[in-house]
C-alpha cells in the first residue's frame, strides 16, 4: 500500500465531505456527512452574531429536533439535563435560548466545527432515554373477568350482588381499608384482591387483617397479575393471611370461576 | 418484532379519516420554547385510533421547521412518527438508498427501515417542492393524510398561524 497515496485520498475524501455555502449575509451554511439516527444530516452554520464575532453554531436546531418526541420540559430535570450539560461542559459549547455555538474569539474553526459536532451527536443520545411505558390493563381485566364470572353466577343466585372499590359504609367511610371487588349473597360475603406489585400485596395484608380485627366473617381471595414479580416475604405474610390464592389473571379463568361459584354457592 | 408496522399498517394509519376537533381553540396556540415555537392537536381516526400533529419552528430560521403526524398506539405511551414535513435546514441522507439531497422533505415511515438495521423508522424520505413554508407543509400534511376540517383558514389560525 502506497502510504502517500492513501493519505491523499484520505485526505481528499474528508475536505470534500465538509463543504461551506453562503445562505446570507454573514451566513454560511457547513454541510457535513454527519447525521442523526433518521438519515437528517447536523444542521451547522458559521455566522457572525450582533458583535460581529463569528461563530459555529446550530441555530436552535438540536433542541428544536429533540421535542419531536420528548417534551421540552423533560429536558431540563433528570438524566436528559445532566447529560446535555455534561456534553456541553465537555465539547465547550455555549447555549442561548436553545442555540448551541462556539465562538470563534479563542478557537479556530476546525475544532470549533468538530467540537460542535461531537456534542451535538452526544446531545442528540438523550433521545434514547424515551421510556416506554406500556400501561398495564390488569385492573380493567380483573373488573372485565369478574362482572363475567359474577354475571354468570346470577342465575342461580338472584340475590347476588358485586360491587367494585368497596369499602365499610360505616367502620371506614374515608375508604382507606378497601376491597377491589365483594361479592354478596346470603351467605359470606367474598373479598376478592387485585394484586400487581409488593406495595399493594403489604396494603392488602393489612386490610385482611384489619377486616379481622372488626370482626367482620368474609372470605379473601387474592388474585395476582404475576405472582412471581412479588417478593418472598412480602408473600409470605400475605400467604398467612389469605383464604385462597390465584398466581395469575390471565389462563385462571375457569378455575376462578369454579371456586367463586362453589364459595357463593356453599357460603 | 413486536411494534413492527407493515407497509399495509402504515397506509392504512395514513388513509383513516381524522376530524381536527371543532373547538380547537387558543390550546393550539403555538408557544415559543428555546428558540422555537411549538403548537400540537390530538385527533381520533374513524377507525379509533390516536394520532397528533405536531408543529415546530425555529423562532429565527422560519425555513428550519417540521410538521409531523404522530400515531399513538394504544396503551402506550409510544408516539411513532408517520410523516415529517421537513424544513430546508440540513441535508437529508436515505441510509438505504444513498442519495442525499439538500431541500425541503417528506419523511414517511416504513417496513423496510423498520426491519434495517441502524436505521429509524421514519428514515425515509423525499425532497418535494410542494411547500415551502410551515404553513404550506400544514396544508399538504392535511392534504396527504385524511386529516378533515370544516374551516381552512380557521383551522390554521387555531392551530398556530405558522
Amino acid at each position: 500500500m502506497d502510504i502517500e497515496h492513501t493519505k491523499k485520498e484520505f485526505l481528499q475524501k474528508v475536505c470534500a465531505d465538509i463543504r461551506i455555502v453562503e445562505e446570507g449575509v454573514n451566513r454560511y451554511r457547513v454541510f457535513t456527512p454527519f447525521t442523526f439516527d433518521d438519515g437528517d444530516h447536523l444542521a451547522i452554520t458559521l455566522s457572525q452574531d450582533e458583535n460581529g464575532v463569528w461563530r459555529i453554531t446550530d441555530e436552535g436546531h438540536t433542541f428544536m429536533r429533540l421535542t419531536y418526541l420528548i417534551d421540552e420540559k423533560d429536558l431540563r430535570k433528570g438524566n436528559r439535563q445532566k447529560i446535555i450539560e455534561a456534553s456541553l461542559m465537555r465539547h465547550g459549547i455555549k447555549e442561548e435560548d436553545g442555540e448551541l455555538f462556539i465562538s470563534l474569539k479563542e478557537v479556530t474553526p476546525g475544532d470549533a466545527l468538530f467540537s460542535l459536532i461531537q456534542g451535538i451527536i452526544q446531545i442528540s443520545d438523550v433521545s434514547y432515554l424515551t421510556r416506554e411505558i406500556v400501561k398495564s390493563t390488569f385492573y380493567e381485566d380483573f373488573r372485565t373477568q369478574i362482572t363475567d364470572i359474577a354475571n354468570s353466577i346470577l342465575p342461580q343466585k338472584r340475590d347476588l350482588t358485586f360491587d367494585f372499590d368497596w369499602s365499610h359504609p360505616k367502620q371506614d367511610p374515608e375508604g382507606r381499608y378497601s376491597v377491589d371487588c365483594i361479592i354478596r349473597d346470603s351467605g359470606r360475603p367474598v373479598f376478592l384482591f387485585a394484586l400487581n406489585n409488593d406495595d399493594k400485596v403489604r396494603d392488602v395484608t393489612i386490610n385482611i387483617l384489619h377486616f379481622e380485627k372488626l370482626g367482620m366473617d368474609f372470605q379473601s381471595v387474592g388474585i395476582f397479575e404475576n405472582q412471581e414479580n412479588i417478593s418472598r416475604s412480602v408473600l409470605a405474610r400475605f400467604s398467612d393471611v389469605c383464604d385462597k390464592q390465584f398466581s395469575q389473571l390471565s389462563g385462571n379463568e375457569e378455575r376462578m370461576s369454579s371456586y367463586l361459584n362453589r364459595a357463593i354457592v356453599t357460603g | 418484532m413486536n411494534n413492527l408496522l407493515s407497509d399495509t399498517e402504515i397506509s392504512n394509519l395514513l388513509t383513516e379519516q381524522k376530524q381536527l376537533p371543532r373547538l380547537f381553540r387558543p390550546l393550539g396556540t403555538r408557544k415559543e420554547k428555546r428558540g422555537h415555537y411549538e403548537s400540537e392537536i390530538t385527533l381520533t381516526g374513524s377507525d379509533g385510533h390516536t394520532f397528533q400533529i405536531r408543529y415546530r419552528q425555529n423562532t429565527r430560521y422560519p425555513t428550519d421547521f417540521s410538521v409531523i403526524l404522530l400515531y399513538q398506539p394504544e396503551r402506550t405511551n409510544i408516539a411513532r412518527i408517520l410523516r415529517r414535513y421537513n424544513g430546508k435546514s440540513h441535508e437529508h441522507t436515505n441510509k438505504i438508498e444513498r442519495n442525499t439531497f439538500y431541500n425541503y422533505h417528506i419523511h414517511t415511515m416504513t417496513e423496510r427501515y423498520q426491519r434495517e438495521d441502524g436505521c429509524s423508522e421514519d428514515g425515509y424520505a423525499e425532497e418535494t417542492e410542494r411547500y415551502s413554508t410551515a404553513e404550506e407543509a400544514i396544508d399538504c400534511l392535511i392534504e396527504d393524510c385524511s386529516v378533515r376540517q370544516l374551516n381552512v383558514n380557521k383551522q390554521l389560525n387555531e392551530f398556530g398561524g405558522a
